[in-house]
């Protein structure tokens, strides 16, 4: 069987307006090329913080949430809506932020065959003075062989070494940014003031850059032991519980379950960095917008050209029509053309969408700002190379479906008449 | 023997209603029969194009019954009457509307090749026949915009033969061409007849034409008289 010639017309109509053709096709490759660069960019950009993040961010953190608007004591035992109690200036009551039995919870937590591995945590604010430069950050006392394994400390350091935190009696390990604001290097001493007026004279044993800005330039890892010296508590005291899961997708649920069965607020790494998130959504948003405008204005040119093929063929299809080719055929032959377009621009903008990344990849960045990295991070999955190219093809052929419509529909008698 | 009938027409009546309501074919009952070279003949106006493109397939705005190779087309579809247009009825314009991107093997080809009836090969064998029979088989490979007006018509022609049709119509082939060349035409309609038993229908206002054609139906006001 022979096909009928559609093909043979719609490529030898789109030669006839070789000019047209390009530009209409360079709008699709225009609009394919900007939408890969962009959304490998952004979800590369979005993958390396997420995983920044998150490696910094426990699967799920148990801690003790201090009550907030407390309500005041008169309110509990005269609970009427008629009448008002009024205390003023009442202040929070001294809580601790405990958690209670904390290292039983853990080793309840370690026998748990879905945890992979859980450390315990007491954070404080803390001053760093290193002669007269003095910085407030925060020091997070943690047991470092326990830490490692959930946050992979030691891959980050730049310095030194993580066991001399539990050799050395009063190490500290300094995030990078730090120690350059501080001016302390390697083996210095640095006197480490808690808000309790706790001095502790420490000795820098190891640097350490987790790659997220602000941590860096804020934190310090000191031995869970001299963070209780610090707070002035006894060796039982910690306030957060960091577990890591062997499976990091049970983070929620398994959140809940500890929630209920230990008392404590227990909150997963989405919930922990839900801002973070919600930041992306509207970034890939954005993203979105861009492609679908630029593939509307990509669209409008092809809707152009074929409209004025179409004006300029008439006779054409006048004569097809009469020899017994039917208005699908018609219809046919300028889909067609603009599916021609539309594939041979997206493929040539899936090219240079791939071209791009690979050179602005290549670039040395050295960005420093919500995270650090020397060099642009993009993702260049597969799937998005074949989202831009269907998402192209439905945006060509919906702007071509419109004139092969109208194409199909001409009367052939009243351009033969006409002439 | 009765003759077979081509095309015959029971009270064909045919109005356009803009601007004005006019009606351009008033109860034509004609018939054509197998192998008849007929000419309709009128002034212009007088609705005898109107009456080809009725019998044609072309405009089914109409009311009456037109039976075609013993089918009424007015109980068609339209993908059925151009599936009728591509396999009974060759074409010739007086714009002769060849794709003048194609070439001339090309254009004779375009109706086999919707019909596809036959492979590529029996097609373009088929196409040189006719083109052989036309006197274009050293123009076959050329563009068709690169032909004299003459030329373009009997590539036309050859096209309209491509499927074998029954009929041929032609809405004055000869109108654009000089008195050789119409006479060269004619030739070939006549050749058609006489020796492929060939119906043919043409409308053309050239008198000296419609007067060698078999018969000559005269429209006036959009009557046969």
């Amino acid at each position: 069987m022979t096909q009928t010639p559609v093909i043979k017309i719609a490529l030898t109509h789109l030669v006839a307006k070789k000019r047209q053709t390009i530009v209409a096709m360079l709008g699709v490759t225009f609009g394919i090329a900007i939408f890969i660069f962009q959304a490998g960019l952004m979800s590369g950009f979005q993958a390396y913080f997420i995983e920044e993040t998150v490696n910094s961010t426990a699967n799920i953190r148990i801690f003790n949430e201090a009550e907030k608007n407390r309500k005041g004591i008169i309110s509990k035992l005269n609970d009427d809506k008629n009448h008002w109690n009024v205390v003023q200036n009442q202040k929070p009551k001294d809580e601790q932020n405990k958690i209670k039995n904390g290292y039983q919870i853990i080793s309840i937590l370690e026998r748990d065959p879905r945890v992979a591995g859980v450390s315990p945590f007491l954070g404080s604010q803390a001053i760093f003075k290193v002669g007269i430069s003095q910085i407030a950050g925060r020091v997070s006392g943690v047991d470092i062989i326990k830490e490692n394994i959930l946050f992979d400390v030691s891959k980050n350091m730049k310095q030194g070494d993580i066991t001399r935190l539990e050799t050395i009696p009063n190490g500290i390990i300094l995030g990078d940014g730090l120690a350059d604001l501080l001016g302390a290097k390697m083996g210095d001493n640095i006197m480490v003031t808690s808000p309790l007026g706790v001095n502790l004279d420490m000795k820098i044993v190891g640097i350490n850059h987790s790659g997220l800005t602000e941590v860096d330039k804020s934190r310090a890892y000191i031995n869970i032991r001299n963070a209780q010296k610090l707070l002035q508590v006894d060796g039982s005291y910690i306030t957060d519980i960091n577990i890591k899961l062997k499976d990091f997708a049970l983070s929620e649920e398994l959140a809940k379950y500890y929630h209920a069965k230990f008392g404590f607020r227990a909150i997963d790494w989405k919930e922990a960095n839900a801002s973070v998130f919600s930041v992306f959504k509207i970034q890939n948003l954005v993203t979105y917008l861009i492609i679908i405008s630029i593939l509307i204005v990509s669209g409008f040119g092809i809707f152009n050209i074929l409209m004025m093929i179409i004006y300029e063929k008439m006779p054409d299809i006048a004569i097809l029509k009469a020899i017994g080719y039917k208005d699908s055929d018609i219809k046919k032959i300028f889909l067609t053309e603009s599916l021609i377009i539309g594939i041979l621009g997206g493929l040539l903008g899936l090219v240079i969408g791939f071209i791009m990344q690979k050179i602005v990849g290549n670039i040395r960045m050295d960005i420093k700002g919500f995270v650090s990295m020397e060099y642009l991070h993009f993702n260049s999955s597969p799937g998005f190379y074949v989202f831009a190219f269907v998402f192209g093809l439905i945006a060509t052929s919906i702007a071509g479906y419109i004139p092969a419509r109208k194409a199909g529909k001409v009367d052939a008698i009243d351009i033969i008449r006409s002439k | 023997m009765e003759k077979i009938k081509i095309i015959e027409t029971k009270n064909l009546n045919k109005s356009f209603h803009d601007p004005v309501e006019f009606q351009a074919l008033k109860n034509i009952n004609i018939e054509i029969g197998q192998g008849e070279f007929v000419a309709i003949v009128g002034s212009s106006g007088s609705g005898k194009s109107t009456l080809l493109y009725v019998l044609s397939t072309l405009d089914t705005d109409y009311t009456g019954h037109i039976y075609f190779d013993g089918d009424d087309l007015s109980l068609k579809t339209k993908n059925q009457l151009a599936e009728i247009r591509n396999e009974k009825i060759g074409f010739v314009f007086q714009f002769h509307y060849l794709l003048p991107e194609f070439t001339v093997l090309e254009n004779v080809c375009l109706p086999a090749m919707k019909l596809a009836r036959f492979s590529d090969a029996e097609i373009k064998e088929h196409a040189y026949q006719k083109l052989d029979l036309l006197g274009l088989r050293d123009q076959a490979l050329k563009k068709a915009n690169k032909l004299s007006g003459g030329q373009q018509q009997r590539v036309a022609i050859a096209r309209a033969l491509i499927n074998q049709p029954k009929i041929i119509f032609g809405d004055e082939p000869t109108g654009n061409l000089d008195s050789k060349n119409s006479q060269n035409v004619f030739d070939i309609f006549k050749e058609l007849k006489d020796n492929f038993n060939q119906s043919i229908v043409v409308v053309t206002h050239d008198m000296h034409f419609a007067e060698r054609t078999d018969r000559i139906i005269t429209l006036s006001d959009g009557e046969v008289v």
